[in-house]
């Protein structure tokens, strides 16, 4: 018989749901549902923005030996440029009036059955949330432990019925001068793009995150939904999709775009292969202490991913 | 003007201008537990000593063009008073900035040290650094005065113009630290180059009564 003692961190399923009412409660939308159009309304409020999700824990995805990342920290320390390039920034400027609900998002180009849906009729479609606890790896050599909720990207491109002639997946974020600073500065060449291989968008681990410890996912961390692909650098899993395209040609990613020699379309975690200004081998891990711990081929996710790129030479596809 | 210049006189105000930047980190990490920064607190040490360490340098080495751009301005007499202590304490910032660095990289394991120095060697981004830091190195060694009666004023002088390419190095890697540019290096480094065009284009001018 096995008798597990559940970790400090691991919340309690009857800690989420009551978590996620609250994290509502303070929602606008929430108290105007309640007090103008009863009962039925507040149902549907419920269900806004991928709030009303409790996901269940998939266990296949939760190595016990990983610790994840306090909540603070993950939703404190982000890379988001359309809100600035400072880690601290896009907590404070993706909160200053940018709508995240509704959203719609499209699964187009190279399918039989292109969709456009808001995003909560995708969640629903998708048979609800699942948490996952998957590790992070940015390219900036720092690494998190995150519980994602969400759902299998191959769900949801099964759904729109992709075309074989179809190669490549490419994603794209939403384009709002208005309420994304940095897309007003044009830091970076906006909207935001990121492509995988149609094989790479199929594997069990390529992941669209709606929530994050069961909460609703935070702006400052891609809302209303974002893509996970843990055994990539950070900067593939793109944040705030508006549109999902299958095609032929391989998507020139964004940050390809602005600095070839230093960001490939692959972008796979390799210790081997050293970033031009510093070395891939190891990690900082946030909220830990002093030194680094070691990076791990494919961020550890080398069982799942390794057939991918069979015969491929990893130095050249970095 | 009269009282900034005695502050700047007074060598207690500029220890005080010198060690106060070095502390500012303990506010986000112990006060106001701002969690950006609590999330890899070593990080913004790091990065915060290489800021202060490059603002220093670029400061002490505008006191000298604006002494011969200004002669008679009494602030600039009063900083050029102080220019040993503060270039100095760039070297200090400089050295605390490396030393967060290996510790950053490797802990508290001394073995490590050759480990991340080597890593540096490839990598231009950590290169400038560590070299601007030897050069530092020697310029604060070379600054005590028996070495400087030791090594005569001339080749003292030629050896501390190696400032400036410390200072070169040190603006190339602040730029490589960040992925896009960042424009701080403009704002530290720029009104340096302005002086030393200036002080060049004087020093090009005929002499009044020559």
């Amino acid at each position: 018989m096995l008798i597990r003692t559940p970790k400090d961190w691991e919340l309690p399923e009857s800690a989420a749901t009551p978590e996620s009412l609250y994290h509502l409660s303070k929602r606008r939308d929430f108290l105007k549902a309640l007090g103008v159009a009863g009962a039925a309304l507040a149902t549907r409020e419920l269900l806004a923005a991928t709030a009303g999700f409790p996901s269940k824990v998939n266990a296949a995805y939760r190595d016990p030996a990983l610790k994840p990342t306090a909540y603070e920290h993950i939703t404190s320390y982000n890379n988001f440029y359309e809100f600035g390039t400072d880690k601290a920034e896009p907590k404070v400027l993706a909160n200053r009036g940018w709508k995240t609900e509704p959203w719609t998002v499209e699964v187009t180009g190279m399918v039989n059955n292109p969709l456009k849906l808001d995003v909560n009729e995708v969640v629903e479609k998708m048979g609800g949330a699942e948490q996952r606890v998957y590790r992070l790896r940015c390219v900036e050599a720092w690494s998190m432990v995150v519980p994602w909720d969400g759902f299998q990207l191959s769900k949801l491109i099964a759904l729109a019925d992709p075309k074989s002639e179809a190669k490549f997946v490419k994603f794209t974020t939403f384009l709002d001068k208005k309420s994304a600073p940095g897309q007003r500065q044009g830091n970076l060449d906006y909207p935001y793009v990121e492509g995988l291989r149609v094989d790479e968008a199929m594997n069990e681990l390529s992941f669209i995150a709606t929530g994050i410890y069961g909460k609703p996912i935070p702006n400052q961390n891609g809302a209303p939904l974002r893509l996970v692909v843990p055994w990539k650098y950070g900067f593939k899993c793109i944040k705030s999709i508006v549109k999902i395209e299958l095609t032929d040609k391989q998507p020139r990613n964004t940050w390809q775009v602005l600095q070839a020699s230093e960001y490939g379309f692959y972008a796979n975690v390799n210790p081997t292969v050293d970033h031009p200004r510093w070395t891939q081998a190891s990690e900082r891990v946030i909220g830990g202490g002093l030194g680094r711990q070691k990076t791990l081929m494919f961020n550890g996710y080398e069982a799942q991913v390794a057939s991918l790129y069979k015969g491929m030479d990893l130095k050249k596809n970095y | 003007m009269a009282i900034l210049e005695k502050l700047l006189r007074s060598k207690r105000v500029v220890w005080t201008l010198l060690v106060s930047p070095g502390l500012w980190p303990l506010w986000p990490i112990f006060v106001s537990k701002n969690p950006s920064v609590t999330a890899d607190p070593f990080k913004h040490v790091l990065h915060h000593l290489g800021f202060v360490a490059c603002i220093v340098l670029a400061i002490v080495l505008s006191f000298s063009p604006l002494r011969a751009l200004w002669p008679k301005w009494g602030v600039a007499q009063a900083l050029n008073r102080h220019r040993r202590l503060v270039g100095v304490a760039a070297f200090v910032y400089a050295a605390l900035h490396l030393t967060t660095h290996l510790l950053y990289e490797g802990g508290f394991a001394l073995a490590a040290i050759p480990v991340t120095l080597k890593t540096a060697l490839d990598k231009p981004f950590q290169l400038t650094g560590l070299i601007a830091f030897t050069i530092l190195l020697v310029l604060a060694v070379t600054s005590m005065n028996s070495v400087i009666k030791w090594l005569g004023g001339k080749l003292w002088k030629n050896i501390h113009r190696l400032a400036y390419v410390a200072a070169g190095l040190a603006a190339y890697h602040q730029a490589a630290a960040r992925k896009l540019f960042p424009m701080q290096v403009v704002w530290i480094f720029g009104p340096l180059v302005i002086l030393e065009i200036a002080r060049i284009w004087q020093q090009r001018q005929p002499k009044p009564g020559v």
